[in-house]
């Protein structure tokens, strides 16, 4: 209709069944244009109905049961992780990033370092971090700004017509090992810095800033 | 009668306690579901839905200008086999790359977000899903270490230390978690 309405408008435009010249042009880029945020819209609406809904529900029931646990119960086990000993390598490196980024969730999961002992402090740290996206599809409240990280992939396994709940377990295991991993690791870097730096710190204190 | 008045009455504050115990504590996990369902909308209005405006855009470009097509080409080159994933595994923990990679997990997100595609049009066969999660991250947290590590209470020395720590163990860790992660998913949707 309104087209139509145009085409009297302008007077000299030419038969609406096949645009062509200038305007033709004009109408075919708009519809391309217009077309880019269709394609968008579409799947905004798909993200929107198809994730959030399930998100606000999962993310209330789990803030409600931190709450109404308390966070502070989890202090015991940082003490416990800053213990020496091999015993101990799976308290700290296992346990607590767990429950620190489960009860205290993503920026705040940090400050559960400050149990350990200097040298052990980075490994933690990379350990911790390494846990905040691995549970994203069973317990999407630890990071849920970031949630795209496991939920894009996801939804590709959703268009397949696939169930999530085997990856998202996957995802949640394979973490457990990872992060147990790095903690190791990072712990053995750092103890070995940490030595070559103490000799050469007298003539050279900058040398291993990056 | 004259002796059983103060037993009933004792008996009347022990209901009356229990009842003003019981509807304090049905107050508190009303108060905390409540406030929890306050914090979930927070989050959901100030930090997923405004991620979404922004990824559905993205997509809408992608998919609409052919720009898909051809990163969708170098990706599902990549993606589909272990070398390739480890291939961007370790590209993405090279110390230098890793931290700018980083912040928000945008990369990871936009990254994860057109394998998703790649994933649900078959180009990229569902069971390296698993893998790809962990070849598309081993920058996680790179942009955040010395704010970490000031969180958890760390000397200035220990930062110093930790950053390039934690940046060259990702060197290892990060293909490693891929190898673990492809071992992971035999059996996955096949």
């Amino acid at each position: 209709m309104g087209g139509t309405l145009l085409t009297v408008l302008a007077g000299e435009a030419p038969a609406p069944s096949d645009p062509g010249g200038f305007n033709g042009t004009l109408a075919r880029w708009a519809e391309n244009f217009i077309g880019v945020f269709q394609r968008g819209a579409e799947t905004f609406t798909g993200l929107v109905v198809g994730i959030i809904p399930l998100l606000i529900v999962l993310l209330t029931a789990v803030n409600a049961l931190i709450r109404l646990i308390g966070v502070e119960r989890i202090d015991k086990v940082g003490e416990l992780a800053a213990r020496p000993g091999l015993q101990y390598l799976p308290v700290r490196y296992l346990l607590l990033p767990v429950l620190a980024v489960f009860f205290l969730t993503n920026p705040m999961a940090y400050t559960m370092g400050r149990f350990l002992p200097e040298n052990k402090k980075p490994a933690f740290y990379d350990s911790a971090v390494s846990f905040v996206h691995p549970p994203l599809g069973i317990f999407p409240h630890v990071n849920p700004g970031e949630y795209f990280v496991y939920g894009g992939i996801a939804a590709g396994i959703t268009t397949l017509g696939l169930g999530l709940g085997d990856l998202a377990v996957r995802y949640f295991y394979v973490g457990l090992i990872v992060i147990f991993i790095r903690g190791i690791v990072t712990e053995v870097i750092t103890n070995i810095m940490l030595r070559r730096q103490a000799p050469a710190s007298d003539e050279e204190p900058s040398e291993v800033t990056a | 009668m004259a002796t059983a008045a103060p037993a009933r009455r004792n008996r009347m504050d022990t209901v009356n306690g229990l009842l003003s115990r019981l509807g304090r504590s049905v107050g508190g996990v009303v108060g905390a579901l409540y406030q929890a369902g306050r914090d979930t909308i927070d989050m959901v209005i100030r930090n997923v839905l405004p991620f979404i405006a922004f990824i559905s855009f993205i997509i809408g470009v992608i998919l609409e200008t052919g720009i898909g097509n051809w990163i969708a080409n170098r990706l599902s080159g990549l993606a589909d086999s272990l070398p390739g994933l480890l291939a961007i595994s370790i590209v993405c923990a090279i110390p230098v790359i890793s931290p700018l990679l980083g912040p928000g997990a945008v990369i990871a997100q936009i990254v994860g977000t057109l394998l998703g595609v790649q994933i649900g049009r078959g180009e990229v066969p569902p069971q390296y899903a698993l893998p790809a999660l962990f070849a598309i991250n081993p920058q996680v947290g790179c942009d955040f270490i010395p704010v970490g590590l000031a969180l958890g209470e760390a000397e200035p020395e220990t930062v110093e230390i930790g950053v390039p720590a934690v940046l060259f163990s990702r060197l290892i860790t990060g293909p490693l978690a891929v190898v673990i992660a492809y071992f992971a998913s035999l059996g996955l949707y096949s």
